[in-house]
């Protein structure tokens, strides 16, 4: 017995898409030149699957705030918070933070994976029931295996099986009830009915955390989420994030409405024994956050591209997973047709997301594009040409895979 | 609702496992879901569902991770029917 046997099955399928071309999971940009530009060898790609919401990583506000910070303090932190001390700047964001969501207490993380993991596993403890969406992320689902409490899967999206499933649990002995949701879910680019799920969790007493990953930044009118945008965002007990979309950087963030939160950073183990942000991290997602507040024309430019690209991919006959948002998720019939086409448009310059099984909703297999700020109307015009031209080859690449499938 | 005998919960797992079947696999008590059946994890927790909302049942997520075959799914519902 060997200690790989156990992926031989991934393996395969790995090797399957291996064999039509580039591979989509270990893609290699020799240069990034732009928020929307990357270069493999001389060639230029588009770049549409970066979750570069706000076009922010080049930024020269937090470029100059990342270089400075560290000139200031150097590379890294080399230590966790709890052991080794904050950084001036770590507070300043958690303050930023909580100040700009109107919220009472901040944590922020290394990463948004982290945050979610260690918050929701240490939030529910052995005598509470947690409840999650079906459809929520990796990190959502290992925070709930993490945690001691029992969970529940109810149906996305439907805080009506939300209620039916609180109802059916009745009153929890001495525990309470964790409802954990997404604003925006990072695959189908669906976004949940906040407003009608407070409703719900009011009424049965439970707590509500919004993972608003892919949604800060980006909707409300100050740019909190979606909760703001559905006017909740103060009977929201949790909101959770991540510098690595929206802020341009890398981290994440957890806030809430209860001052009592801030006992947990000194519970929550992967906050406690991890390194802390690095000081041009922090210094980069502080300044970005500077630009949510100060530059709406960036949500407004990232929502006009958005609704651009999804008329423009429904005209010409694609089925789409949702209504316009930022993530637009192209289904395609399986797995080696989405990587066959997948890697065309790389040949041709269009860089988007290959998303197949286990980690999307409903097994599909998805061309998964996400827009920032930074897409002009001509990149965008770019982009469906070549999705246009994709369709017109279609049989050829579905030949293509066929010939690959049969040859397993 | 009285509580259904073992094989008609297991009529009611096949019909409701038809979606994820596409091979047409023989279902059996022994069958495992995913080494046997080849029902990827996502779809197991899709399948679980159907069953929840049928019977209007709960199965908490650690307790699927410990069933593995057909017939420790039909023993887990039963129960969870007979304590509803």
């Amino acid at each position: 017995m060997d200690i790989f046997d156990k992926f031989s099955t991934l393996k395969s399928r790995s090797d399957i898409v291996k064999k039509l071309g580039v591979d989509p999971f270990g893609v290699k940009f020799d240069k990034i030149t732009h928020a929307t530009r990357g270069m493999i060898g001389n060639r230029e790609i588009v770049l549409a699957g970066t979750n570069n919401y706000l076009g922010l990583t080049f930024d020269p506000d937090c470029m100059d705030a990342s270089i400075e910070a560290i000139k200031k303090h150097g590379t890294g932190t080399t230590g966790s918070r709890i052991a080794n001390g904050s950084y001036e700047e770590h507070i300043d964001l958690e303050n930023a933070l909580a100040k700009h969501t109107g919220m009472k207490s901040a944590i922020i993380f290394s990463t948004g994976f982290q945050t979610n993991l260690t918050a929701i596993a240490t939030l529910a403890g052995p005598d509470d029931v947690l409840f999650i969406d079906a459809d929520s992320h990796a990190c959502i689902v290992d925070g709930a295996r993490l945690s001691a409490a029992s969970t529940i899967r109810f149906r996305h999206n439907s805080p009506e099986n939300l209620d039916k499933r609180l109802s059916r649990q009745g009153e929890i002995e001495n525990g309470i009830a964790l409802v954990v949701i997404e604003g925006l879910y990072s695959m189908f680019g669906d976004k949940a009915p906040i407003k009608d799920f407070v409703k719900v969790c009011k009424k049965h007493g439970a707590y509500l955390f919004v993972d608003e990953a892919h949604s800060y930044g980006i909707y409300g009118s100050t740019g909190c989420g979606l909760a703001e945008e559905e006017g909740v965002l103060d009977q929201v007990d949790f909101i959770s994030g991540t510098f690595s979309k929206s802020l341009a950087s890398i981290g994440g963030f957890c806030l809430s409405k209860h001052e009592g939160f801030e006992i947990t950073r000194k519970a929550m183990r992967a906050y406690m024994f991890t390194a802390s942000p690095t000081p041009s991290n922090v210094a980069s997602a502080r300044a970005a956050l500077e630009k949510i507040k100060s530059r709406p024309e960036l949500r407004e430019n990232l929502i006009a591209r958005a609704e651009q690209i999804h008329k423009g991919l429904s005209d010409l006959g694609f089925e789409l997973c949702a209504d316009p948002s930022p993530i637009i998720a192209v289904r395609r019939p399986n797995e080696v047709i989405a990587a066959t086409e997948w890697n065309w448009l790389m040949e041709n310059g269009v860089y988007v997301n290959l998303a197949v099984p286990p980690g999307t909703p409903q097994s599909s297999s998805l061309l998964r594009i996400s827009l920032s700020a930074a897409h002009t109307k001509e990149d965008i015009h770019i982009i469906l040409g070549k999705f246009a031209q994709m369709q017109e080859k279609s049989d050829a690449l579905i030949a293509k895979a066929m010939e690959v499938i049969a040859a397993q | 609702m009285s509580t259904p005998t073992n094989e008609e919960i297991f009529a009611k797992i096949c019909e409701l496992l038809i979606p994820y079947n596409p091979k047409n696999k023989i279902i059996t008590m022994q069958s495992g879901i995913v080494t046997d059946l080849e029902v990827d994890s996502t779809a197991v927790f899709d399948l679980i569902m159907g069953i929840e909302d049928f019977y209007d049942i709960s199965i908490p997520m650690e307790l699927v991770s410990d069933i593995k075959t057909i017939g420790e799914l039909v023993s887990a519902v039963k129960r969870l029917i007979s304590e509803g």
